[in-house]
């Protein structure tokens, strides 16, 4: 009966993840198909023999550890039955696939003018775009997103901790017209904003673009924010001032620690929506010094996709690489967002 | 340690007056409670101590020195919350020295006062812990060790002992009541708990509505209560009240006469459940309900003039439920108010009835 029970219970699970999985399938192919093409994809032939092996692989992998994960009757079964599954895995993916896997198309990384090579494999020279180095873009985009992201973290702390703790007039109509302000699709500003960022002289500058962003994504960071502080008590605000704290430290070293969560969440968010950011940039910015990724991406799909989207692929591999990073590194802290302060 | 003054202390947010008029002495190292049901003005009172709230109108004084504008970081005030307020974020030994670091404090000074504060309260095991990994008790002798190791002028405790299980309030009251003796610090405690009130304070100020309404030891309140809110709030189970008409030497209450030797007028006469008793003569009725305490009984009696409730001794019940008693009293324990202006009449007795 009991052991009955437990293998109702696992196949239960076991369907769970299926059905996870199942929904997931749009997202993970076009990835799948990004990953596997920019490894594998060679310039001048359109070969999809790959991506058919190397599902071969995959599938029955996949099929094959959830089997075990049903089948095994205790744990060690289990991590030997995975184990095994892993290895021949391994193996029939380095048979079937590995031969086909190289790493010139990323030839970007250390070619700025990959656009005439990768032509010149097919007899094809003329009408090259002047690419600036790869590394520059990756830079601009960096600083766009990083300065963004610092910006709108100081700016919506200090502004969502005077909404949250004092009262004044106006503010709930504020805290209203907040929202609102993040309600509004951003391409209905795009001629204002181009013009008033040539009045101003910002256009064509990553500070012009910077300074956009951060307008945009306040709003909701602010928002976000001023839940954060109203979870933090007052007691304990009162109880550093006694403790002879003045109101600065008191934030900085009391209330600040305290939505420590809120500022990760936001800065994550914010610094992958600049790194990210793709309209704006595309409508500010001209000169090519000042390509961000998405920039680089979009002229390089341009320039040689007809010729080789395995180019492609790996720059659009390049471009994920920090996002995932970043949210791998943070997802521990994004996904306890709304714990905080103490009970007794 | 600190004589504390409240001259005509006016508290006011927006248009209410929280504090109206506060007048107020107390002594160099004394412990005084701050009694009254919520929403009486005593957290507010302590809150204007601690420098958080900026009062209206009046002065506050430390020591004879007005503290009106003194900042809360600079009056030198320990305080410990009803939520305890500790950090969540700190370490025990953190939240402990927290207040020495805004005194520059050496450390090796800070870190000794730290462990000396820590083992006064018994928490010396605990200091490495985070406040979320301690039970109620134990974070609550934290904020105690907290408030303590900046050596106060003043301790401040707001309702330090209402999110404490029983057991563990009965020993908190003992240790802060004997810690604030060995200490000779000047304490207030805020409370809406008689209990703790009269068994911890040397002298409780009853407040209600921003008022005070009296001052006085647990044992004026108990035995003299200034006003017919007093002898409700004061006293478990609560006082019998019965409203009469004083005429001819006698309170006239629906049928029953107690015999009276005050001036005519509308009175309310106070008897409390434990000093009444079964009797020969007395306040004719019929008991609706037993309800034994462990070591009382509480009688619920029904009379003309209402239920009566009367404690009596002993572990099982004398009486059963709707057999007819009479209920008496000595003379020395009943209080009689003006029924009109809510005050006690001082030397006014009843005595029971006589039939």
């Amino acid at each position: 009966m009991a052991a009955r029970s437990r293998y109702m219970h696992r196949a239960e699970s076991v369907a769970l993840y299926g059905f996870l999985v199942a929904v997931s399938l749009p997202i993970i192919l076009p990835y799948f198909w990004l990953v596997t093409i920019a490894f594998s994809a060679r310039t001048g032939v359109a070969e999809t023999m790959v991506l058919w092996r190397s599902t071969l692989v995959l599938v029955p992998a996949v099929i094959a550890f959830w089997l075990t994960a049903m089948l095994a009757r205790n744990r060690r079964q289990m991590w030997l039955g995975m184990a095994a599954t892993a290895l021949v895995a391994a193996i029939a993916f380095g048979l079937l696939v590995g031969p086909d896997l190289h790493l010139r198309n990323f030839i970007f990384l250390v070619e700025p003018d990959f656009a005439s090579v990768v032509r010149s494999r097919v007899g094809e020279v003329h009408g090259a775009m002047q690419f600036p180095n790869v590394w520059h873009a990756f830079a601009n985009s960096l600083l766009i997103a990083g300065a963004q992201t610092v910006i709108v973290v100081t700016v919506a702390s200090l502004a969502a901790y005077y909404l949250s703790r004092w009262q004044f007039p106006g503010r709930a109509a504020m805290l209203r017209s907040l929202l609102v302000l993040h309600a509004f699709p951003v391409l209905t500003l795009i001629v204002p904003m181009f013009l008033m960022l040539y009045w101003i002289g910002l256009l064509d500058t990553l500070f012009g673009v910077i300074l956009v962003l951060v307008a945009f994504e306040l709003p909701f960071a602010i928002f976000i924010m001023k839940g954060f502080f109203d979870a933090v008590p007052w007691d304990i605000e009162m109880s550093a001032l006694t403790d002879g704290a003045s109101r600065r430290q008191a934030f900085l070293r009391v209330v600040l620690p305290q939505v420590r969560n809120g500022i990760l969440a936001i800065s994550v968010f914010t610094f992958i929506r600049g790194w990210e950011e793709y309209i704006f940039v595309f409508t500010f910015l001209v000169r090519n010094t000042n390509w961000t990724m998405s920039l680089y991406m979009y002229y390089v799909r341009d320039d040689v996709m007809g010729v080789d989207y395995g180019v492609v692929s790996a720059v659009g591999v390049f471009y994920l690489v920090p996002s995932l990073i970043l949210y791998v590194a943070a997802q521990r802290y994004l996904m306890q967002m709304s714990i905080g302060g103490v009970k007794g | 340690m600190a004589r504390v003054e409240f001259r005509n202390v006016v508290k006011r947010f927006g248009d209410v007056d929280v504090i109206p008029d506060m007048n107020l002495v107390i002594g160099d190292g004394e412990f005084v409670a701050l009694l009254g049901p919520s929403g009486c003005g005593k957290s507010t009172s302590l809150f204007l101590l601690a420098g958080i709230y900026l009062p209206t109108a009046g002065e506050l004084l430390f020591d004879g020195h007005v503290v009106n504008e003194v900042e809360a970081r600079d009056r030198n005030v320990g305080i410990v919350f009803q939520s305890y307020a500790l950090y969540p974020h700190m370490s025990v030994r953190d939240n402990i020295r927290f207040p020495l670091r805004f005194k520059k404090t050496p450390r090796e000074e800070a870190l000794g006062r730290v462990r000396a504060a820590a083992d006064l309260v018994h928490v010396g095991e605990l200091l490495e812990r985070r406040p979320g990994e301690l039970s109620g008790g134990q974070q609550q002798r934290v904020a105690l060790a907290r408030a303590l190791v900046k050596e106060p002028q003043l301790l401040l405790l707001d309702e330090p002992l209402s999110n404490l299980d029983a057991t563990l309030r009965l020993t908190m009251r003992t240790e802060i009541k004997s810690l604030q003796k060995k200490l000779g610090v000047t304490t207030i405690l805020v409370t809406h708990d008689q209990i703790e009130a009269t068994t911890m304070a040397d002298r409780i100020i009853c407040m209600r509505a921003g008022r005070i309404e009296q001052v006085g030891t647990a044992d004026d309140l108990y035995r003299r209560p200034g006003s017919l809110f007093i002898a409700g709030f004061i006293g478990s189970p609560p006082v019998n009240l019965i409203t009469g008409q004083a005429v001819d030497g006698a309170v006239r209450a629906g049928r029953v006469a107690f015999p009276f030797n005050g001036a005519p007028g509308g009175v309310t006469i106070g008897l409390r459940p434990e000093h009444l008793r079964f009797a020969e003569a007395g306040i004719p009725g019929r008991i609706a309900q037993t309800e034994p305490m462990g070591r009382e009984i509480l009688y619920v009696v029904e009379t003309d003039l209402g239920h009566v409730r009367v404690l009596e001794h002993g572990a099982s019940a004398a009486h059963a439920a709707g057999e007819p008693v009479k209920i008496g009293f000595s003379p020395d324990d009943s209080l009689v108010f003006d029924t009109a202006t809510e005050s006690l009449m001082t030397g006014a007795r009843v005595h029971p009835p006589l039939f």
